[in-house]
């Protein structure tokens, strides 16, 4: 569904991703994890057109002075060059890190300016109606104001927005960042069952143990790099990416 | 001893001022407008290098409150207008000679800046804009009502001259322009400095860090009151005349636009875009009618494709930063000057290349 080929993406002088190559088939969940600063979160922004946007934001000053080259195939299309907003309304939708609520509107509201894929009165209730059967809390604080939310609220609030895009492909950065692991574990159980739901996954995380856990499969990036990749036992069973990368 | 320090003198000119294009350029600039006075008799171009130096030091002091501490100010002008009456008024009544009226002018500025600062530091944003947009447009509709006082829409006039002859008169506004406009950019590179670009950057990380912002918003505004205020009260003095104008929504708009066009949060970029543009537009006089959307056309192509403004603009294709130790480098080098590391681009991407 997903194919990236030998991404690499290069700021000023420096290199954040170096051929990168990753695939995402349908139905899967795919984990990505490695340590602080390896470009995971700058993968994502690359996949979902984030990138070259911001290229294009700050051209002609020296952050604006990115590369990117290499292929992003989604659904058979290329997508690399394309803008973000065409990108996500073909259904690989990003669900950002840190949250990102719109935080003057309501809970209701984020979720209506996430459903700029649906059409129709009709076919936004019932992605509405889908999002808070998922997330019941979101039901309780629909009139609340999004910033007055906890962080685990905040949370549940982007990936109920990111699905009322209907994404076909959903691409989360690190949902867990900030939560009590009782909260996290109840996210993660949500992330399970929206994946088991058929939405396609990539979930990029810091907390290995449970995203090796849920994965299908996995890569691991460092410095720019995938060193490895494949089921949780396979990546368990060498020693040096145990040790090294997964800590575990 | 005077060898030793002429010595280390030269040492820290070819360190810090040769070694950088940049620098370089700005000082053989200073020097060429020093130079140029004595060549020319013509008062109408010693009138434009006069009013250029006096608008750099206003558009720096712009650029001092509204892009370091980031609160944007729409009604700078109140600073020069304030300055500017009063110098007029204490020379005229009190008979003060300039050396005292422009301080005491200064002085003036300096409070107008507390007392548009004091009420507005509860604003933010928007707000803070608007509501300094409205303190010189209303100090302007005093001046008209109070015509006794004021003059009203003529201004005073008769007020003393600077100095003798035009030719001095440009060399103290050189001579000022270039100690305060260096002045300001001193403060920027200071600790102070260093404070107020923490203040807009993140104003809660500042005060959580022990900064009492709202102090050093307010001394940002008595501050840029200072300066802003001697070159009104010098303009005041050159002109001999103290208008409303001075108070003009167009005099403020100027300092935002010339510091935006030269770069702004970098002082000498507001010097710059001065010493650019003043003179652009009384070149453009040549063309009277189409003169405001030449001006207009000029600053939108530039900001097209020069988004940070000029100077980052030129800066950035002459000097090039070393990656390892962020020392700035002339772009002739192949290896960086404090730190010996290779600059070529090439070498950089390998050694990223190699790392990952």
């Amino acid at each position: 569904m997903l194919e990236v080929k030998n991404l690499t993406v290069c700021y000023d002088t420096a290199m954040l991703l170096n051929e990168v190559s990753l695939k995402v088939n349908r139905g899967e969940l795919v984990g990505l994890v490695g340590p602080n600063g390896a470009g995971k979160t700058t993968l994502m922004r690359a996949i979902s057109g984030l990138v070259l946007w911001e290229r294009q934001m700050k051209r002609g000053t020296r952050a604006g002075n990115i590369t990117l080259t290499g292929e992003v195939y989604f659904q058979g299309q290329r997508i690399d060059g394309l803008p973000p907003h065409r990108i996500a309304r073909m259904g690989l939708v990003l669900c950002p890190e840190r949250r990102r609520p719109f935080s003057e509107l309501s809970v209701e509201e984020n979720l209506k300016a996430g459903a700029y894929r649906v059409r129709g009165r009709r076919a936004y209730r019932d992605t509405l109606e889908l999002v808070y059967q998922m997330f019941p809390v979101l039901q309780k604080r629909a009139r609340q104001v999004s910033a007055t939310l906890s962080g685990g609220e905040q949370q549940m609030l982007a990936l109920g927005r990111a699905l009322m895009t209907r994404p076909v492909l959903l691409c989360i950065d690190e949902p867990s960042t900030g939560l009590s692991p009782l909260i996290k574990g109840e996210l993660f159980a949500k992330i399970g069952e929206i994946n088991r739901s058929g939405i396609t996954m990539l979930l990029v995380e810091q907390d290995v143990r449970q995203t090796l856990a849920m994965a299908g499969r996995s890569y691991i990036l460092s410095h720019s790099k995938i060193v490895a990749q494949g089921k949780k036992d396979e990546l368990m069973a060498d020693e040096t990416i145990r040790q090294s990368y997964l800590g575990l | 001893m005077i060898r030793v320090w002429l010595l280390r003198l030269y040492r820290d000119f070819k360190g810090d001022i040769l070694a950088l294009p940049g620098r370089t350029l700005a000082c053989l600039a200073v020097l060429a407008l020093f130079i140029a006075p004595l060549f020319i008799r013509d008062t109408y171009i010693l009138r434009i290098i006069t009013l250029t130096a006096v608008y750099a030091v206003f558009a720096a002091s712009w650029d001092l409150l509204s892009g370091y501490v980031g609160q944007l100010n729409l009604g700078h002008a109140l600073f020069f207008g304030v300055a500017a009456y009063t110098s007029a008024m204490l020379n005229l009544h009190l008979g003060l000679p300039p050396v005292l009226t422009i301080p005491l002018g200064a002085l003036a500025a300096v409070m107008a800046g507390l007392v548009v600062g004091i009420p507005c530091l509860r604003l933010k944003g928007q707000y803070l804009s608007l509501a300094t947009l409205a303190f010189p447009i209303i100090l302007k509709g005093l001046v008209y009502l109070f015509k006794e006082y004021t003059g009203g829409e003529l201004g005073i006039s008769g007020i003393s001259r600077l100095a003798g002859s035009r030719l001095v008169e440009c060399y103290i506004a050189l001579a000022l322009g270039a100690v305060l406009c260096f002045l300001i950019w001193k403060i920027t590179d200071s600790n102070l400095g260093l404070i107020f670009h923490a203040i807009r950057e993140d104003e809660i990380t500042a005060r959580a860090s022990g900064i009492n912002t709202t102090a050093y918003k307010l001394l940002a505004f008595c501050l840029s009151g200072l300066f802003a205020g001697i070159a009104g009260g010098f303009f005041a003095h050159y002109m001999r005349l103290a208008g409303p104008f001075t108070l003009d929504v167009l005099l403020s708009f100027q300092a935002i636009i010339w510091t935006i066009f030269g770069g702004i949060t970098t002082i000498y970029g507001s010097v710059a875009g001065v010493i650019i543009l003043f003179p652009l537009m009384e070149i453009l006089r040549a063309f009277p009618e189409i003169r405001m959307l030449l001006f207009a056309a000029v600053i939108v192509i530039v900001l097209r494709f020069m988004p940070e403004g000029v100077v980052p603009w030129f800066l950035d294709r002459v000097e090039k930063e070393c990656p390892r130790c962020k020392e700035r480098n002339a772009f002739t080098r192949t290896r960086c000057r404090v730190c010996r590391v290779s600059l070529s681009e090439r070498e950089v991407r390998a050694r990223t290349t190699t790392r990952a």
